[in-house]
C-alpha cells in the first residue's frame, strides 16, 4: 500500500513541477493559474462528452453492422469519418487548452 | 512547447524544423517513387510491387468514393496522403520530429485542398454552375443558404488543419510527458536515488511505465498516424466529389434524355 501512494506521489509531483515551469507566474497575475485550470478543466470536459458522442455512434454503427454484416465495410468508413468530425470538435479545445499553456496570449 | 518538447537533433541554420523535416519527407517519397519506377516492368517486383500496392488501395477508395471519373485526381489525393502518413510516421521516431505538428505545414495541406476542389468543382461544372450549388434547393432562400454555405466551405480548410494538428501535436505532448515522467527527475531518478524503497518504486514504476509506452502508446500513436492520413484524404475526396457531383448528375440526365428520344 505504501508502495503504491509512493508511486502516486512519484507520478504526481512531477507533473506539479511540470505546470509550474509550464505557466511561470507572471508578476503575481493570477490570469496564469487560472489559464492552467482552465485548460484542465476544459479538457476533461471536451473529452468526457466527445467519448459520450462517439461512444453513441460506434454503439449504432456495431448495431448496424451485426444486423447487416455484408454492409460492414461502408458502414466502418462511415463511422470513420464521422467519428473524425465528432473527435475534432474536442481537438479544437485541445488547441485552445495549448494554447493557453504554451502561448499564453493573455498575461 | 520548448518546455516539454526537446528539438530534433538534425537542424539546418536558418531554416524552420518543419521545413526540413518537410524536405526529409519529400526525399523519402521521391527516393521511395524512383526505386518505384526505376526499371517499371509489366510483372512487379519488389519496390513498384509495394508502391503499386498502396496506390491500388488509393485507387480503390476513389473508385467508391468519387466514382471512376474521380481517377484524374489520384495524383493530388495520392500524393497528400503519403505525404500526411510519411510525416505521421516520422514524429515516432526518437530525435526526429514530424512536419505535421506543426500548424503552417497542415495549413498548408488544406489551403491546396480548398483550392483545388473549388478549382475542380469550377472546372467541371463551370462558374455559374458551380455558383448556384451555393445559393440553395430554392432561390428565395439563397439569402439565408449562402452565408451559411461559405461558413462551412471556410470551416472546412480550419478544421482539416486544425484536426490534425490536434491530434500530432497531442500525441506528442503525451509521449513528451510520459518521456518526463520516466526520466531523471521521474521515476528513473528515483530509482538512482539510492535507497531502497526508491529503487523498487522506481524501478517498478519505470517498468511499468516502458511497457505501457512500448505496448500502448506507440500503438496507439501508429494507429492515429494512419487513421489522420486516412481521414484527411477521405475529406479531401468527399469534397471533390461534393464538388464534381452535380456535373454528374447533369451528365445522367442528358444520356436519361437521350436515350428516351432514342427510342
Amino acid at each position: 500500500m505504501r508502495a503504491l501512494i509512493l508511486a502516486a506521489m512519484a507520478v504526481l509531483v512531477p507533473s506539479v513541477a511540470l505546470a509550474q515551469t509550464a505557466t511561470a507566474p507572471a508578476s503575481g497575475s493570477l490570469v496564469g493559474p487560472y489559464a492552467v485550470l482552465a485548460a484542465g478543466f476544459g479538457m476533461a470536459l471536451a473529452a468526457s462528452l466527445c467519448a459520450l458522442g462517439q461512444g453513441r455512434a460506434i454503439a449504432s454503427a456495431v448495431d448496424a453492422m451485426a444486423r447487416q454484416p455484408g454492409a460492414a465495410a461502408r458502414i466502418q468508413t462511415t463511422m470513420i469519418i464521422g467519428l473524425a468530425l465528432i473527435e475534432s470538435l474536442a481537438i479544437y479545445v485541445l488547441v485552445v487548452a495549448m494554447i493557453l499553456l504554451f502561448v499564453q496570449p493573455i498575461k | 512547447m520548448d518546455a516539454i518538447e526537446h528539438p530534433p537533433i538534425f537542424r539546418l541554420p536558418g531554416i524552420p524544423d518543419h521545413v526540413t523535416y518537410t524536405w526529409i519527407v519529400m526525399l523519402i517519397l521521391i527516393g521511395l517513387a524512383w526505386a518505384a519506377s526505376r526499371r517499371a516492368s509489366l510483372v512487379p517486383r519488389g519496390a513498384q510491387n509495394f508502391v503499386e500496392v498502396i496506390l491500388e488501395q488509393f485507387i480503390q477508395m476513389i473508385d467508391d468514393v468519387i466514382g471512376p471519373q474521380g481517377r484524374r485526381y489520384l495524383p493530388l489525393i495520392g500524393t497528400l496522403g503519403l505525404f500526411i502518413l510519411v510525416s505521421n510516421l516520422m514524429g515516432l521516431v526518437p530525435g526526429l520530429m514530424s512536419p505535421t505538428g506543426n500548424l503552417m505545414t497542415n495549413a498548408a495541406c488544406a489551403l491546396v485542398v480548398f483550392v483545388s476542389y473549388h478549382y475542380i468543382g469550377i472546372r467541371t461544372q463551370g462558374l455559374g454552375h458551380y455558383l448556384k450549388h451555393f445559393m440553395g434547393p430554392v432561390p428565395a432562400l439563397a439569402p439565408l443558404m449562402i452565408p451559411i454555405e461559405v461558413i462551412s466551405h471556410l470551416a472546412r480548410p480550419l478544421s482539416l488543419t486544425l484536426r490534425l494538428f490536434g491530434n500530432m501535436t497531442g500525441g506528442h505532448i503525451l509521449l513528451a510527458i510520459i518521456f518526463f515522467l520516466m526520466g531523471l527527475q521521474g521515476l528513473i531518478g528515483f530509482a538512482l536515488s539510492g535507497s531502497v524503497g526508491g529503487a523498487i518504486v522506481g524501478g517498478i514504476g519505470g517498468l511499468v511505465m516502458v511497457v505501457f509506452t512500448v505496448g500502448f502508446l506507440y500503438p496507439l500513436k501508429i494507429l492515429v498516424s494512419f487513421l489522420q492520413a486516412f481521414i484527411f484524404v477521405m475529406l479531401t475526396m468527399l469534397y471533390v466529389a461534393s464538388a464534381v457531383e452535380g456535373a454528374e448528375h447533369d451528365a445522367h440526365h442528358g444520356q436519361a434524355e437521350s436515350h428516351a428520344a432514342h427510342h
